[in-house]
Formats: structure tokens, C-alpha cells, sequence
């Protein structure tokens, strides 16, 4: 690969890495796996830069290149992004932990966002970057009425969760 | 409010928790190790086809009576067709194997990128198959060349009763079948690990679409 290349594409990842940072923030739930997602994304990104031809906005092929990266192609390796475990422990929230002061219902919600199934969290991740329904069935490759449709569910599914 | 509008407000603020990486953080882990499920993949294929490629080479190599009987073997029509056969399916599957791993692109949609992958692995699954078919099949028809060509192993089998034939027939196959499930075992296993949570993902995407 030539240094230019390179150059561009560090120069532009290291613009928009906070794209990166939060899929990472979705998918992992300790620093180390943190860093190593955003290490398997970044070579992904790499490897799919010579493609990019600019007709669409570099922020908007990251998302995708990200998610694909979280949810399919990323084999966890030593250190484990297993929301399994972590669910087991976050499920123990209770309903009288649900406090009205907006941090700690934020600390909640997070929590609450990390029991979401892989497909789930995507959904979420492309609502809160205030993506069009029509973007995210794009990303996903559903159609726009289903992602309508799966959305209102995952905000059901959080609200049960939530509130059990 | 809507929960998911509160966590909006806080997602699009700033996110001081995150080490931001200065470019010459990013550099070096352009060239870093990837962990990533198609190269698995990769590898799994390309040890496959040596595997195979060495089970049909090798003994022709390390055994001299091996090449002998194999050189007579030769000769028998059947037997060279199987061969030839063997190799084309190979060389097929090189190529189609090529033709999937070109079509898995992470810029596609997770669905077709999950499809793409999945085609692939079906393809190594192709081949796995027909390599374990020759194997089954080929117990029975070195038993065949076995007793056209080798006149000791002939006269023993001539004397066999019936009974005694049977017997020989049902062991014979017994292996064939352990050696088989066994083997298809493990590819499961491999393949299961491996596999897991895509296919899980794949599911949840395809049961949107109903």
C-alpha cells in the first residue's frame, strides 16, 4: 500500500474514531476488549479503504464496516466480548435501583442497552447516531419497515428491562 | 421522555472516557493480527486441501510397495477415473473457493456479508463431504482390487463360508462408519465453535424478514 493511501486513511480515522470508539462501547464491556475490537475494526477499515471511493461519506462506510466488524467478523480472541457473562450479572437489577436523578438512570440504560441481543444493539447504535430508518435497513440489510417495526420492540424489550 | 432519547442526549455528547488515538497510535495497528472469522476460514480451507492432497500424495512417496500397487492400479480403468475425478473435483473447488472469498466484503449489509460467509463455509462443507464419500467408498473398492489382484488375499476369501463373509462385510463397514461419524464430528465441533454466534445473528436478522 502506498504511504499516501496511509496517510489519508490514519488521517481520517483518526478524525472520526469516536464512530469506532462507540461500537466498541456497545459491544465489549471491559477496556481490554474495548481496544481489541477497536484494533479488529481498525484493520478491517484498513483493508476495505481501498474501496472506498468517496461517493458516500467516510463517517457513514465506517458505521458499516464497524458494525460488520462487531456483530460478524470480529472472532473474539483471547479476551472474550461475551455479553453472556455479563448479562448473568447486569440482569439483578432491580426496580427500586431505578432512580430518578438522570445519571443514574443513564448508568441504568447503558446497562440495560448491553443486554440487547448483537442484531439489537446495531438497531440502537444506528437510532442514537439519529440514522434514518431507511440508512439502518440499509446497514442491516432488512427492509425499512421491519427495522420500523424491530425498532419499536428493542424500546419495549429496554422499557421491560428496565422496569420489570 | 423516551428512554432511548434520554441516552441519545448523553451518546452525542462528548465521551471523555474514550483514549482518543493520536495518528501515530493508529499506524501500527494498520499491520497488527487480524482475529477475524473469514481468515479462520481461510486457513481451514487451505489446511483442508493440503490435508487432502497430502492423504492421496503421500503414501505414494513414503512406500515403495504402496507405489507399486498403485502403479498396477493404475492400469485399471476404474480406478484411474477415480483419480482423475478426485483431482478435478479438487481443482473445482479451488476455484470456487476463491470465487466466495472474493464475494465477502465488509462494506456490504450484515445480512449479505453473514450470507456471503455462509456460502463460503457451505462450500469447504462440499468438500468435506465428498472427500469423506471417497473414503467410504473407497473401502469397499480396495477390498474389490485387493481381491482381484492379490491371489493370496483371493484363495483366503474363496474359503470363507457365508457366515463367515457376512461378518467380514458388517466389520468392514462398522469402521468405515465410526471412522466416518467421527470425523464429521469434529468438523462439527470446529465449524460449531467457530460459527456460533454468526449463524445466532443470521437468525435474528432472517426472522425479522417473516
Amino acid at each position: 500500500m502506498n504511504k499516501e493511501l496511509e496517510h489519508s486513511f490514519v488521517e481520517l480515522l483518526q478524525k472520526h474514531q469516536n464512530i469506532v470508539h462507540k461500537v466498541c462501547r456497545l459491544y465489549t464491556n471491559n477496556a481490554d476488549a474495548h481496544n481489541d475490537l477497536f484494533q479488529e475494526i481498525t484493520i478491517q477499515l484498513w483493508r476495505a479503504y481501498p474501496k472506498f471511493r468517496g461517493d458516500s461519506k467516510f463517517s457513514t462506510w465506517m458505521y458499516r464496516v464497524g458494525l460488520n466488524t462487531a456483530i460478524t467478523l470480529y472472532r473474539k480472541s483471547k479476551r472474550r466480548i461475551n455479553t453472556q457473562e455479563f448479562d448473568a450479572v447486569e440482569f439483578k437489577i432491580k426496580a427500586e435501583e431505578y432512580d430518578d436523578t438522570e445519571e443514574q438512570q443513564l448508568k441504568l440504560l447503558y446497562k440495560a442497552v448491553h443486554q440487547l441481543n448483537d442484531i439489537e444493539k446495531a438497531l440502537v447504535f444506528l437510532y442514537l447516531e439519529d440514522k434514518s430508518y431507511r440508512e439502518i435497513s440499509a446497514t442491516l440489510g432488512i427492509s425499512e419497515v421491519n427495522a420500523r417495526v424491530k425498532m419499536n420492540r428493542v424500546k419495549k424489550k429496554l422499557k421491560t428491562i428496565l422496569n420489570p | 421522555m423516551d428512554e432511548l432519547d434520554l441516552l441519545k442526549k448523553d451518546w452525542n455528547s462528548e465521551n471523555p472516557e474514550f483514549k482518543s488515538y493520536s495518528d501515530s497510535d493508529i499506524y501500527p495497528m494498520l499491520y497488527k493480527k487480524s482475529f477475524s472469522i473469514v481468515k479462520t476460514l481461510f486457513y481451514i480451507s487451505i489446511a483442508e486441501l493440503i490435508f487432502w492432497l497430502l492423504a492421496s500424495i503421500l503414501p505414494y512417496f513414503l512406500s515403495s510397495t504402496f507405489k507399486e500397487k498403485l502403479e498396477t492400479s493404475y492400469e485399471n480403468p476404474l480406478f484411474l477415473g477415480v483419480n482423475i475425478f478426485s483431482y478435478l473435483v479438487i481443482f473445482m473447488f479451488i476455484y470456487l473457493l476463491y470465487k466466495s472469498y472474493k464475494t465477502i466484503s465488509s462494506t456490504d449489509s450484515a445480512k449479505k456479508l453473514m450470507e456471503s460467509i455462509l456460502k463460503t463455509r457451505k462450500v469447504i462443507k462440499y468438500y468435506v463431504v465428498f472427500n469423506l464419500t471417497i473414503i467410504f467408498l473407497s473401502i469397499p473398492l480396495s477390498f474389490y482390487f485387493e481381491y482381484n489382484e492379490n491371489l493370496e488375499f483371493h484363495k483366503q476369501i474363496v474359503e470363507f463360508s457365508t457366515n463367515q463373509m457376512l461378518v467380514l462385510y458388517a466389520f468392514v463397514v462398522l469402521v468405515a462408519g465410526v471412522f466416518l461419524i467421527l470425523l464429521w464430528l469434529f468438523y462439527r465441533l470446529i465449524y460449531g465453535v467457530l460459527l456460533k454466534r454468526l449463524n445466532k445473528n443470521y437468525e435474528e436478522l432472517k426472522k425479522l424478514e417473516v
